[in-house]
Parts: C-alpha cells; sequence; structure tokens
C-alpha cells in the first residue's frame, strides 16, 4: 500500500467540517461510494451531512423519523441529503477542511431555510444584532 | 453505495459460516485524482468481527497504544478481528456481503496508520 491509510468510521465519520474560512460546516454522518465505469473498487466520492444522511446510519423507527423530518425541512421533492463533492476537501486531520465556502454547501441549505422559514419569523428575529 | 450500507453488514464466507460484521471500512488514498484533493481514497478492504465494543475507538488494531488495562480488555475483546480485502467480496445484499474463501484464510487487520 503506497498512500495514506484510513480508516473511515474511525478517521472521517462524525467528524466536523470546517470551510475555507474556519466556520463550522457540519459534520461526517455518511460517504457515498462510486464504482469506477471501467471497474475496480469503489472509490470515495462525496461527504453526506445533515439529517437525511444520519437518519440512515441510525436506522429504525427514530431513523425513519429523522429522515422524514429532514425531508419535510427541505423544499419540493428534494429528498437526497446534503452531498459534499470529496474534490472540495483540501485535508483530513481531526476535522476535515474544505476548500469552499460554507455558503456554498449543500449542507448550508436546511439551515438557511429553517432561519427564513422558521426562525425569522419569531417575535423579535430581526432585532437580534449581526 | 454508502458507506453505512456496509458498516454493520454480516459478512458470510462461501461456505455459508459467518466471519461476524463490519466494524469499519479501510481506504487508501492512491486512487485517481480528485479535484484539490490529490489522489482519492480507494476502498481497500472491510475491517470484519464478531464483537463490537470500542472497534470504532481503534483497539481493533494490534498497536494501538492507550491505557493497559483498557488495552487488554480491547485486545481479549477482538481476538476475532480479521480484514477482508476489497477483491474477495463476490456480492453486496441488504445487510449481507458474501466473500469468496472461507473466514479461516482471513488475515488480522494490519494498523491503519
Amino acid at each position: 500500500m503506497a498512500g495514506r491509510v484510513l480508516d473511515a468510521g474511525l478517521h472521517l465519520l462524525d467528524r466536523q467540517l470546517v470551510d475555507k474560512d474556519g466556520r463550522l460546516a457540519g459534520k461526517v454522518d455518511d460517504l457515498e461510494l462510486t464504482f469506477p465505469e471501467g471497474g475496480g473498487p469503489p472509490q470515495v466520492t462525496a461527504i453526506l451531512a445533515g439529517p437525511g444522511a444520519l437518519s440512515r446510519r441510525l436506522g429504525g423507527r427514530f431513523g425513519a423519523w429523522l429522515e422524514a423530518v429532514a425531508n419535510r425541512l427541505r423544499d419540493g421533492d428534494d429528498d437526497h441529503p446534503a452531498r459534499i463533492p470529496f474534490a472540495v476537501v483540501k485535508q483530513i486531520g481531526s476535522a476535515i477542511d474544505l476548500s469552499v465556502a460554507k455558503a456554498e454547501l449543500e449542507t448550508d441549505r436546511l439551515e438557511a431555510w429553517t432561519r427564513d422559514h422558521l426562525i425569522g419569523h419569531l417575535p423579535g428575529a430581526r432585532d437580534a444584532p449581526e | 453505495m454508502r458507506l453505512s450500507d456496509l458498516l454493520g453488514a454480516e459478512v458470510v464466507d462461501q461456505a455459508g459460516r459467518s466471519a461476524g460484521r463490519v466494524h469499519d471500512v479501510r481506504l487508501v488514498q492512491d486512487g485517481p485524482l480528485i479535484g484539490g484533493f490529490g489522489a482519492g481514497l480507494r476502498l481497500d478492504g472491510l475491517i470484519v468481527g464478531r464483537r463490537a465494543v470500542g472497534a470504532r475507538l481503534g483497539y481493533e488494531r494490534r498497536d494501538m497504544g492507550g491505557p493497559l488495562l483498557v488495552k487488554l480488555a480491547a485486545g481479549w475483546l477482538h481476538h476475532d478481528g480479521r480484514y477482508v480485502a476489497w477483491d474477495r467480496v463476490r456480492a453486496i445484499e441488504p445487510d449481507r456481503i458474501h466473500i469468496s474463501g472461507l473466514i479461516s484464510d482471513l488475515p488480522e487487520p494490519e494498523p491503519s496508520q
């Protein structure tokens, strides 16, 4: 084995994602594995994050409930978990450093939706300082 | 396919005997180049065992340091840990993975880092 050796569960799952500006951008809840077109072993092609990805790992009734809530909180028929292409991963350490801003990630969708549709409608929500 | 499709799945050899469940999935960074990350992560194999306690703490690897008592307890719990190279995987079904060969042919997991 010539390359760096990592164990997915030990070194990747549940690690913090940090965007290019040092902002927290969610956690690694699952990985997308893709079989190359020309054959050979699967490659890691994306990090999956958010409740839609975590629900499958949890399984059972709680997992199903969490997935239903995550789907309800997203727009339209968009029912896939937030996907972060592995091409934007810069470094894997105690956290996963990304080369893009948090706002460019799909993980930001649920947070933005919750802010605009739920938190923003609470009395006094617009009084908070920036 | 997702990582979660593999984790926890039962591994069965060609004689139909169970080698336990997938506790972790080993990746090696020598795949095709992928954006700014460099070489991509290739799935190399599965770390399999009958007992799950401590596997995610790293105590399934032989060279793991740490408190002696915890290490001894984890060593006893994981004496049956085995490594399944990916080229031995024959079929992936929901919650079950079929491999070629027999459980007795499977080596112990090598240290990861």
